[in-house]
């Protein structure tokens, strides 16, 4: 019976009850739009960064701090025995890496440089075109950032000076085989990546590393007293705390969508409840109660929602599919914010929780606004209300 | 005392003003039988419709006793009350006062939804009802679409559609011509007749007054006569 009213009701107020429905149904895939896109960049992101840095966890050697540069010179320790077996077995990845400067186009720049053996297929980095050519300068990779910092390309030769575990200078000629884009900021703007061999040959540091990439978290039993195991949630501390800041914007914008389409929601209830006085003391007079009567205004209000997700279907379907389908690219200039998965499409992905989660607050904030103002019938007097009078 | 549908004794209202309180009704001694055709009658501002809002429980007295159907007006909680007038009460308002997106049909039903029928038995009474009121050919319209005369009819329609022991009606005819307004009156009176429905109506329309067959006179919240005519 309430259903029926209020539906009725509804669809009598005419061009006012479409206009909430449309509004409640941009804010409804406006919402779902965003969430997926968080969601779908995260994924990627976190994807991203396995494929590309941090497989299933890394050993560090006990002296590494990534925020402390001048600690990588004595961030290296001999691999061990048991090490080398899970590297041979192609579950494990040495990295070794060192401070050096970089000599540009005659300016000096200091950079990291990192050895990768080339036969690695563990990480997504290109480390094939490391494989040295024989024409005496040392096959370097370089992200497509370091290369527009330092304005080389491909087939440009460097000039690089490394420090050996001794603290003797040494300088090496670089051949850019490949610059890599690679959606890790990282890897891409972050190091000059050779092989490992060769790196450690320059270093005087043979069978050394600084990071041991892991395939699989069983791994960390490698861990000794010279190697720390540090777990993918550990790694992707720096990450996390990105993603909440981003979160917090987020909900914000989340919340700002949704309070502008509850207050369209609580201005229609609230002009319904002054339009329809008399029609309240009706309804109380004919048997009525105060509790149906204020379900029956909070129903109209959820109703609205119910064809927002209708209408929502409709708009939003076409573009759900778009984003899913052929996914967002954005333009170059975001991958300069340093944001790790800006630079490669985001195929957009809409679980079940995501929808489910959009469509409860949705209907809670709805059923609240509509709610709210009907609280004044709990106060009116049905013969105030047959008069037409409204306290 | 059975036949006693309603039994006002020492009954006031006082309605709080900026200057203290207004005395709306004042101490009102009044009982009404099963099946009495009666109307409240006088001048607008007599309490007429103050005395009708408080025997159909829209409103409660300030002192005395009210008693509705053996229920004591006042004692009634708000769902109480919505029970007395879902089960008991009919309402027939000056303004008709339909619920303008539904069609007479639903208009009608509406008080039966209330009661939890069946739809066969609603259905049934429906169709009874707009029979009374000869609307069987309107139940397909909604009230926009309908004269004056014509929603007052659906409003009976959906007054009486649950058989109730009394009916309230306030000013039923003010907004009628006269050959509407003697069409709805014949129309009670059959259906007081016919169903012993008991009618009180609050009028300053002579020609309500002249179908009454009990008068009660109001005049300042007092009641000056209560004359009852002879069948």
């Amino acid at each position: 019976m309430i259903l029926k009213l209020a539906n009725r009701n509804i669809i009598g107020n005419g061009k006012r009850s479409l206009i909430n429905m449309f509004i409640l149904a941009i804010v409804l895939v406006g919402l779902l739009w965003m969430m997926s896109m968080f969601y779908s960049w995260i994924n990627l992101s976190k994807t991203q960064l396995k494929e590309w840095e941090q497989a299933e966890g890394m050993l560090w050697q006990k002296d590494y701090d990534p925020y402390d540069a001048f600690s990588f010179d004595k961030s290296l320790a001999p691999i061990s025995t048991d090490q080398v077996s899970a590297i041979n077995a192609g579950k494990a990845v040495p990295i070794l890496l060192s401070q050096a400067v970089a000599y540009p186009q005659g300016r000096m720049m200091p950079t990291v440089l990192k050895g990768i053996p080339y036969s690695q297929s563990l990480l997504k980095i290109p480390s094939s075109y490391l494989k040295d050519t024989g024409d005496g300068l040392v096959p370097a990779v370089i992200g497509t950032g370091l290369a527009k910092t330092m304005k080389l390309e491909k087939g440009d030769i460097l000039t690089l000076r490394i420090k050996d575990v001794s603290g003797v200078y040494d300088a090496l000629d670089l051949s850019i085989t490949h610059i890599m884009r690679s959606p890790v900021p990282a890897i891409d703007n972050g190091a000059i990546w050779i092989d490992l061999d060769t790196m450690q040959q320059y270093m005087a540091a043979p069978g050394y590393a600084s990071q041991i990439v892991l395939e699989d978290s069983s791994l960390m039993s490698l861990a000794d007293e010279n190697w720390l195991y540090k777990s993918r949630s550990v790694l992707m501390k720096d990450f996390n705390e990105v993603l909440q800041t981003e979160l917090a914007s987020q909900s914000l914008l989340f919340g700002l969508f949704l309070f502008l389409a509850m207050i369209a929601i609580f201005d229609t209830q609230v002009l319904s409840l002054f339009k329809r006085r008399k029609e309240i003391g009706t309804l109380s007079a004919l048997g009525m109660t105060q509790q149906q009567i204020i379900g029956l205004f909070t129903v109209e209000g959820l109703l609205y929602m119910v064809y927002a997700v209708l209408i929502g279907i409709v708009l939003g379907l076409p573009l759900f599919l778009w984003f899913g389908i052929k996914g967002w690219v954005l333009p170059d200039s975001y991958s300069d914010f340093g944001m790790i998965g800006f630079t490669e499409t985001i195929y957009f992905k809409y679980p079940i929780w995501i929808i489910l989660l959009v469509l409860g607050v949705m209907f809670g904030a709805t059923a609240l606004a509509s709610w709210l103002p009907t609280l004044r019938i709990a106060r009116l007097k049905p013969t105030d209300a047959l008069r037409g009078k409204l306290k | 005392m059975e036949d006693k549908l309603v039994v006002i004794s020492k009954m006031s209202k006082a309605f709080p003003t900026g200057e203290g309180d207004f005395l709306a009704l004042k101490n009102i001694n009044l009982s009404f039988a099963k099946g009495e055709f009666s109307g409240i009658v006088g001048p607008s501002g007599s309490g007429k419709t103050t005395m009708l809002n408080i025997i159909g429980s829209l409103d409660s007295q300030t002192e005395g006793e009210v008693k509705v159907m053996g229920y004591e007006i006042k004692e009634l909680s708000s769902k109480q009350a919505a029970d007395l007038r879902s089960r008991h009460l009919g309402f027939i308002f000056q303004t008709y006062n339909l619920l303008p997106v539904y069609t007479v049909y639903e208009n009608v039903e509406f008080p039966l939804l209330l009661l939890s029928m069946s739809k066969e038995e609603r259905h049934k009474a429906v169709m009874q009802a707009l029979e009374w009121l000869g609307l069987t050919d309107k139940i397909k319209s909604r009230p926009a679409q309908l004269s004056g005369g014509q929603c007052q009819r659906v409003a009976i329609a959906r007054a009486m559609v649950k058989q109730p022991g009394l009916v309230l009606a306030d000013e039923p005819t003010a907004n009628l011509d006269t050959e509407n307004s003697l069409h709805i009156l014949d129309m009670m009176k059959k259906l007081n007749q016919e169903l012993g429905t008991s009618f009180i109506f609050s009028t300053h329309d002579q020609k309500v007054i002249d179908y009454l067959r009990r008068v009660i006179r109001l005049v300042d919240g007092e009641v000056v006569s209560d004359d009852t005519k002879a069948r």
